[in-house]
């Protein structure tokens, strides 16, 4: 094939190459201003240098939860690796492909998803988001990869915004029994609500692959990215008192008051959520996205439920989470190689920090329960050529 | 000849006919009226249900297990009874209920006094005597009146104090918010336990005819 073999003579082996594999440096979805950058990257491009978007990505994580001192256990959280192929041009714009001579139309990645669903008044809709969300989100993706061809210029942030909406609509959909759903493994469908009407979660989802890191948020469970060691907040909580949530609500002629804290008629503490059916059209499943391109200095990714940011700072956890990585791979680093093998499992340094995490927040007070997925994003092991 | 005396309208948001509130005004005006003092507010609450009433109070009065038609419990102990050991299921005025509450609301316990449980009349009140929540004060009274002989209503009503820091509007959009929420849910379980009913009370349908 031609275009393989142009993709394999630009991308050829490259220990170099490899190092800085994963660094972005085409900021897809993200307007860049500095044309001197871009040329450069272009240059570097045509010296040879592996494209981002053919290096293979494994999934690196670890996940810790626990009830903590709540009487009942409602989170749930979910990691799918290689869940669904992300058209390469929802990641980058057709010049830039083109001049890397890969094929924009053809070229998948895969992706990872990882999410955390803090579930209130029951665990039942947490649980089903826990099973939905990657299906219906890949289902969407495939959908939007069919007609991606017949468009010129996309823009991406656009694409992805509809793409997450669609998906946490139609979960959200479900679980009120506004549309069918499939049950006990496609035997059956049924049309009636996954549970009783003042049962909600929150979903903070995060999909990953080589290139992007693309996160989804409805709710105040939180994602946040540790980068050159500082943390960048890739979320913002919906709070009912947040400026623009609390306008939209009253403009549906809803009401936020304060009754140990701010909820939305008294009731619920978050503005936005999956199910919470009867405080509808005030509490709305639509996601915040984020389209942000994967950088040489990203340490890791941290998505967990109030259970631990209400006790720690962005600040400590990523400190915590990026010290407990590197940590466990100077202690092992000699013993335990890397290996393929385990990419079904979590990591054994991203488990160390999730757990070091989750102990932490009990050990500083948290009285809800507790989940925490910590992504490593730092290459560790050689990357596979994937052209 | 006596002139007719002229039906007044229903209050404002019940969702009742002018029709519907002259059948039930006389119970308002016994069980559904609080003398409101300042830092106090009142509201009033109407849920018409497509089952006899029979069915609807066999719910209602269910004093100890409130759950089969409130939302947002996740537990409810009657307390033991200290004057009547050998009855400690029987529904009397004072019994206590301790009830917890599910998780993502701005309460987690409620303890309630059962005030009122009158078979004959349909009235069901009681009183939240402590607990963690804001709702100080706070006592209700419930009705199931028929409107015809498949069709109930159920009246509720409360008083409660008005937090510091917060407005009457505030407070009653909080209650009557729950409230509206149970009263779905009873008319749900209402219906469907109608429904069950009816249905096993149907006499079985005529053996087939024998083939000629």
């Amino acid at each position: 094939m031609a275009a393989a073999a142009a993709a394999a003579a630009i991308c050829g082996e490259d220990e170099t190459a490899a190092r800085v594999g994963c660094t972005g440096e085409w900021a897809g979805g993200i307007e860049r201003v500095d044309l001197g950058e871009r040329k450069e990257a272009v240059a570097a491009a045509g010296a040879g240098k592996r494209s981002v978007y053919l290096m293979d990505c494994a999934p690196v994580w670890g996940c810790a939860s626990t009830r903590g001192r709540s009487a009942e256990m409602e989170d749930a959280s979910a990691a799918v690796p290689r869940f669904a192929d992300v058209p390469v041009r929802l990641l980058a714009s057709r010049r830039d492909l083109d001049a890397l001579g890969l094929d924009a139309d053809a070229l998948r990645l895969p992706a990872h998803l990882f999410g955390v669903f803090d579930g209130h008044g029951g665990a039942e809709v947490a649980n089903y988001c826990r099973e939905r969300i990657h299906v219906v989100l890949s289902e969407e993706l495939k959908r939007l990869g069919k007609n991606l061809g017949e468009m010129g210029e996309v823009d991406m942030k656009e694409h992805w915004d509809d793409v997450f909406t669609k998906c946490f609509q139609r979960v959200d959909d479900e679980v009120s029994g506004r549309v069918t759903r499939v049950v006990n493994g496609g035997g059956e469908v049924r049309s009636e609500p996954v549970t009783a009407e003042n049962v909600g979660s929150t979903a903070v989802v995060a999909l990953v692959c080589s290139s992007h890191v693309v996160v989804a948020n409805c709710g105040d469970s939180r994602i946040v990215l540790c980068r050159g060691k500082e943390p960048v907040a890739l979320s913002i909580d919906h709070k009912p008192d947040r400026k623009d949530e609390r306008a939209r609500i009253e403009a549906q002629g809803g009401k936020v008051i304060q009754w140990n804290g701010y909820r939305v008629s008294g009731i619920l503490a978050m503005s936005r959520s999956i199910g919470d059916r009867y405080l509808k059209p005030f509490v709305i499943p639509k996601p915040e996205v984020m389209v942000v391109p994967r950088a040489k200095d990203d340490d890791c990714l941290i998505l967990a439920s109030d259970g631990l940011w209400d006790v720690v700072s962005n600040e400590e956890a990523c400190k915590v989470a990026r010290r407990q990585i590197l940590l466990w791979h100077k202690n092992n680093g000699a013993a335990s190689p890397l290996s393929d093998e385990g990419e079904g499992s979590t990591d054994p340094a991203a488990q160390a920090a999730a757990d070091y995490l989750m102990r932490l927040a009990l050990k500083k007070g948290s009285e809800d329960n507790i989940t925490v997925i910590v992504v490593d994003l730092k290459p560790r092991k050689k990357l596979k050529n994937i052209s | 000849m006596e002139q007719q005396e002229e039906v007044p309208p229903p209050p404002a948001g019940l969702g009742l006919t002018a029709e519907e509130y002259a059948q039930v005004r006389a119970t308002v005006e016994a069980h559904h009226r609080y003398a409101v003092g300042p830092g106090q507010c009142s509201s009033l609450l109407a849920q018409r249900i497509h089952a006899p009433p029979a069915a609807v109070w066999a719910v209602v009065r269910r004093f100890d297990c409130p759950q089969v038609y409130k939302h947002f419990i996740r537990s409810c102990v009657l307390r033991p009874d200290p004057h009547h050991d050998d009855n400690g299921n029987d529904l009397r005025p004072g019994r206590l209920r301790e009830v917890s509450v599910i998780s993502g609301l701005p309460a987690s316990t409620s303890t309630e006094r059962l005030d009122l449980l009158d078979d004959a009349h349909r009235v069901f009140g009681f009183t939240i005597t402590g607990g963690e929540h804001r709702l100080r004060n706070y006592r209700s009274v419930t009705t199931v009146s028929q409107l015809d002989e498949i069709c109930t209503l159920v009246l509720e009503s409360y008083i409660v104090d008005v937090p510091d820091g917060n407005t009457e509007d505030d407070t009653r959009l909080f209650a009557d918010t729950v409230i509206r929420l149970n009263l779905q849910k009873l008319k749900s379980v209402s219906e469907a336990n109608a429904n069950a009913a009816a249905a096993a009370a149907a006499p079985p349908p005529p053996p087939p005819a024998a083939a000629e």
